[in-house]
């Protein structure tokens, strides 16, 4: 069946004679093999092969990037017969360059991905399956919050090892708070704290909670609501959208009346909310546990993290985390699988230095660990792992994201009431929807 | 007499100097971020100058052995150069023969490569992707060169400025007896300095500021240009102007430098005697 | 359309008026050929090859990696012009977008340059520094650009209404989000991102219009604006049709400025067609549909540049 279907290509490829689109066929089919390749494997408990070379495709730019290259480095060291090299891409470059670089041989053997990402990848053959990993490692959902567990499957199949989640978080400026007579040590848990003390912050004239129209931060504000007020994006089997439901028109009319009532200024620009939270002009911002580190940077801030607060009749925060994935090769080597496995299973367990970049491991036994509870704020935000609510696995929902976020936008612009914006994106993301399920079969 | 042509001396570079100031003041923003520590640049209102002023962002690019750099700079230095040099070759070849020499399918090979201007660059990017990976292209110097040079800009610039070259020194050879290639080598060209290094400084630039191409197909750390390599120095979430404006301060001022150098050849054009008619 | 861009080229006035191409004694049939050769390779190989390709892949739901990747027809073109489709709305809206960002810039990123290299064609001290003056926003990459004026014009917290306030001027224009400002905005940072590059070209070409025909209309009294009417612009129509032509094509391709400045706000408004393929294409790996995008858009821009060539062809019969 491959062969013929490597003929027609060649020929469909107007016999233009570059091979390309065969080459690119055989890198689509070549996941057959792995089964064999576990077997001189034993899914990541120790490799004692001949010395293999792997490599890894990360996003963590900056300074993440030090923490993760230092732990790989450790790896190498322990591992006389591994010899991890790490590749460092931006985060949107990475996952617009990863299927080019696979298909062309010039792929990694481990990447890092977002949970959202997962079952793209997947469906389109890029990932290959973990299951053996979970099991030869004796990994439950027990040894990790179940919603990140659950995160790394495909259609009943694992493709990622967690190593994180990172979720949103709520931000304080405790000198704000202070100026307009609240407590700097008691952020507001519930609506009626919200609300009451924006009502301070406004009579201090501080508008105390700024509103961002873009995905970051205020998009993903919208999503953590929409979730707290018990509605979801898209239905159980992710092929409607449904982020025009009643709740979640309550909850971006909530949001967006912020600026109504004068706690935001109209038109928040890109970053303008967190700068705002920084230099004292802004109280509150719902923001990524990442900035945690960025906060530590600047030491005259005096500011807060907590949980975030619960608005609507539940907890919830919009939340995502890196997996470990391992990519299919060209020529499968058993060898370099086995390496790959091993280098994650001891990574995971290695997993609180990560934490000291601001992320919160996604392991248990790393959660409990004495080190991590002193890891204060982002120790603050691990309670939230029981409540994350993390993207859907569906291959391609990126698309029907995006229309999520730009439905929001047209909200809190104004150019549309927040009903109508809901209900026009949600049209057009089932559309999209429904056009992965046909692209992806389903 | 003196007097006005002293006023309208005067007048001229007030003129000058206010559009100066619209085109500098934004850039003399990028150099004062540069220059700030990293609380500094997130100040809200921001602070007119740097306080302190702080090496910072410059630390942050040249100071970690980890980061190569040099290499980006190198590397991009040598393909935005071959990449020009590639482009004069081509399109001073292809350019001549379009606009002064008479050959079969001289009409429609030039509405052709024409044609090719309208499709969107980046919409060709999956497509040339497929053709430099069959080359076994990846990865190298020669893919952020080559490709690139297909483009119909710079024949389509040549052949208007040889058009408007007048004949008659060209007439002149052919009656001295001397072929195409001559006529070409030390006539046309010499005259065309202007445009030569017009289109040099503009291909080099093009090349020297890609940023989508070499993403795709430029993999190693090592093997990196300067813009794909200058975006791994930003932190995923947060904007760090300070590493930012650095990073373009230094990109910049080799550009600058060389279009400066390359200016002499665009004012010598204009001494072009023995032409009157 | 060959004879169309031939007419670009006609000069009517300006001596010597340029004849048919030649043939020149001492060179062979093919030498033609042997020039054209090295563009023609390079040309074949990374522009015509890449376009056939990208046509083929058109007809497909095309991805690196997807095992399956039909022959589908035209349906990915259909996609474009049926309104129950997914991308329908989306599409014609960047259309829309690209088409507003075009017909607004390109007037000004045709005179303003000229204007520039007229001031600095003629010689005086400080003509190189002025000239490195104003084309130094171009020597930086887009991506800075961005990031830059997006600080700069945010409305609550950027400079620019900061100054505006401090003049008595409205200190909360949304120069981001709202309409039309976030076209005023894209427009404004481009012209002076861009002029310079339009200004270096017009500055070559007004080094082959020859001294001696200004100072022949000098002599016969013509003024400032008659030497700028019959011998500049004259002079300078080769030059003008590939800065009209190439501007077009620029700011119908222009994404860098609204995919980081206004990021496409409010809404998608501002998200224009180049971006728009290259999300369809790059980031939701979906090739063919993006191809066939550019297909259209490729005739599109050819119906709107033939009509320019026309232009320029009939204005001065």
């Amino acid at each position: 069946m491959m062969h013929s279907e490597m003929s027609r290509r060649r020929l469909l490829g107007l016999g233009v004679g570059l091979g390309a689109a065969a080459t690119l066929t055989l890198a689509g089919c070549g996941g057959g093999d792995d089964k064999e390749s576990t077997a001189s494997g034993n899914g990541g408990k120790e490799y004692t092969g001949p010395k293999v070379d792997l490599n890894l495709w990360n996003g963590f730019t900056g300074g993440d990037g030090d923490i993760f290259k230092n732990l790989v480095e450790q790896f190498n060291t322990e591992h006389a017969n591994i010899a991890v090299s790490v590749a460092t891409y931006r985060w949107e470059d990475y996952y617009a360059k990863l299927p080019g670089a696979v298909s062309s041989g010039n792929g990694p053997d481990i990447a890092v991905m977002h949970m959202d990402q997962l079952a793209t990848f997947a469906a389109r053959g890029v990932i290959t399956e973990l299951d053996d990993v979970a099991k030869a490692l004796e990994l439950t959902d027990s040894d990790f919050a179940p919603t990140v567990w659950q995160g790394g499957l495909y259609r009943d199949k694992r493709y990622g090892i967690p190593l994180d989640m990172h979720p949103l978080g709520f931000y304080y400026n405790k000198a704000v708070m202070q100026s307009a007579g609240l407590d700097p040590n008691k952020p507001p848990l519930t609506k009626d704290e919200y609300t009451a003390a924006l009502t301070e912050l406004k009579k201090s004239g501080v508008q105390g909670f700024w509103v961002s129209p873009f995905q970051f931060t205020g998009g993903m504000t919208f999503y953590s609501l929409l979730h707290q007020w018990g509605g979801t994006l898209f239905d159980a089997e992710v092929a409607k959208a449904t982020f025009n439901s009643d709740p979640a028109v309550e909850a971006c009319t909530w949001l967006v009346d912020m600026i109504k009532q004068g706690h935001s200024p109209a038109n928040v620009g890109q970053d303008a909310d967190y700068l705002a939270l920084k230099s004292g002009k802004n109280a509150f911002n719902w923001n990524g546990i990442w900035q945690i580190n960025d906060l530590k940077k600047s030491a005259d801030v005096q500011w807060g993290v907590a949980p975030l607060p619960q608005i609507g009749s539940r907890p919830a925060a919009w939340a995502n985390s890196h997996n470990f994935t391992i990519v299919k090769q060209r020529s499968a080597n058993a060898n370099e699988v086995a390496g790959s496995k091993v280098f994650i299973n001891w990574l995971s367990q290695h997993s609180l230095d990560w934490a000291a970049g601001g992320q919160v491991p996604a392991r248990k036994a790393v959660r409990e660990d004495a080190g991590f509870k002193a890891l204060t704020e982002v120790g603050a935000l691990a309670p939230e792992l029981d409540y994350a609510a993390f993207p859907p696995a569906a291959p391609g929902i990126g698309e029907a994201l995006l229309t999520f976020y730009q439905s929001f936008n047209e909200a809190t612009l104004g150019k549309k009431s927040p009903k109508q914006a809901l209900d026009d994106g949600a049209a057009k993301a089932t559309k999209q929807l429904e056009d992965n399920r046909k692209k992806y079969g389903n | 007499m003196p007097m006005t042509s002293a006023l309208r001396r005067t007048a001229r570079y007030l003129v000058l100097l206010a559009l100066a100031l619209v085109f500098v003041t934004p850039l003399a923003w990028m150099v004062v971020t540069s220059l700030k520590d990293y609380p500094d640049a997130q100040r809200i209102p921001p602070s007119w100058l740097p306080d302190p002023v702080s090496g910072y962002g410059y630390e942050q690019i040249l100071g970690n052995s980890a980061n190569p750099v040099l290499r980006w700079f190198v590397n991009s230095m040598l393909a935005a150069t071959l990449h020009a040099l590639l482009v004069l070759v081509t399109a001073a070849t292809a350019g001549y023969a379009l606009a002064r020499l008479r050959f079969r399918g001289r009409k429609v090979g030039f509405a052709l490569i024409v044609a090719t201007l309208f499709i969107p660059p980046t919409s060709l990017i999956i497509p040339n992707f497929l053709v430099v990976d069959s080359l076994g292209w990846i990865d190298t110097l020669t893919v952020v060169v080559v490709p690139g040079a297909a483009s119909a800009f710079g024949v389509f610039f040549l052949r208007q400025f040889f058009l408007s070259l007048p004949r008659e020194l060209e007439e002149a050879a052919v009656l001295d007896g001397a072929n195409q290639w001559q006529i070409f080598i030390r006539v046309v060209l010499p005259l065309s300095k202007p445009a030569l290094a017009t289109l040099a400084v503009l291909s080099f630039l093009t090349n020297w500021n890609d940023f989508l191409w070499p993403i795709f197909v430029l993999f190693s750390p090592e093997q990196l240009t300067l813009p794909p390599g200058l975006g791994l120095l930003q932190g995923a979430y947060v904007t760090d102007y300070p590493v930012i404006m650095a990073g373009a301060v230094l990109a910049s001022v080799p550009v600058l430098v060389l279009f400066v150098l390359a200016q002499r050849y665009v004012i010598q054009g204009v001494s072009r005697s023995g032409l009157k008619g | 359309m060959a004879d169309v861009i031939e007419a670009g080229a006609a000069r009517t006035d300006a001596p010597p008026p340029a004849a048919r191409p030649y043939r020149a004694g001492g060179s062979g049939r093919f030498t033609p050929y042997l020039f054209l050769a090295p563009y023609l390779l390079v040309f074949g190989v990374f522009g015509l090859l890449p376009i056939v390709l990208g046509i083929w892949l058109s007809l497909h739901q095309w991805d690196f990696q997807l095992p399956n990747r039909p022959f589908v027809g035209l349906a990915n073109y259909a996609e474009l012009f049926s309104s129950d489709s997914a991308i329908y709305s989306d599409w014609w809206q960047a259309v829309r977008a690209t088409a507003i960002f075009t017909v607004a810039s390109v007037p000004l990123l045709v005179t303003v340059p000229l204007g520039l290299a007229l001031l600095l064609n003629k010689a005086f001290p400080g003509r190189t520094f002025f000239r490195a003056v104003y084309f130094a926003p171009y020597v930086v990459g887009v991506a800075v650009i961005g990031v830059l004026w997006r600080f700069l014009l945010d409305a609550n917290l950027g400079l620019v209404n900061r100054v505006a306030g401090v003049f008595g001027l409205p200190a909360d224009t949304p120069w981001l989000t709202g309409m039309p400002w976030a076209w005023i905005s894209l427009v404004g940072v481009t012209v002076w991102w861009t002029c310079g590059f339009n200004a270096v070209i017009y500055l070559a070409g007004l080094q082959d219009i020859p001294p001696e025909l200004y100072e022949a209309a000098t002599m016969d009294g013509a003024g400032t604006w008659d030497k700028f009417r019959n011998v500049t612009l004259p002079g300078l129509r080769p030059v003008l049709l590939f800065v009209v032509t190439t501007t077009v094509l620029a700011s119908a391709n222009m994404f860098g400025q609204s995919f980081l400045i206004t990021q496409g706000a409010p809404g998608t408004e501002t998200r224009t067609v180049v971006w728009y393929i290259v999300q369809e294409g790059l980031r939701d790996n979906d090739a063919g549909r993006a191809a066939a995008m550019s297909v259209v858009f490729a005739l599109l821009l050819a119906l709107v540049s033939v009509a320019n060539f026309r232009l320029f062809r009939y204005r001065e019969d």
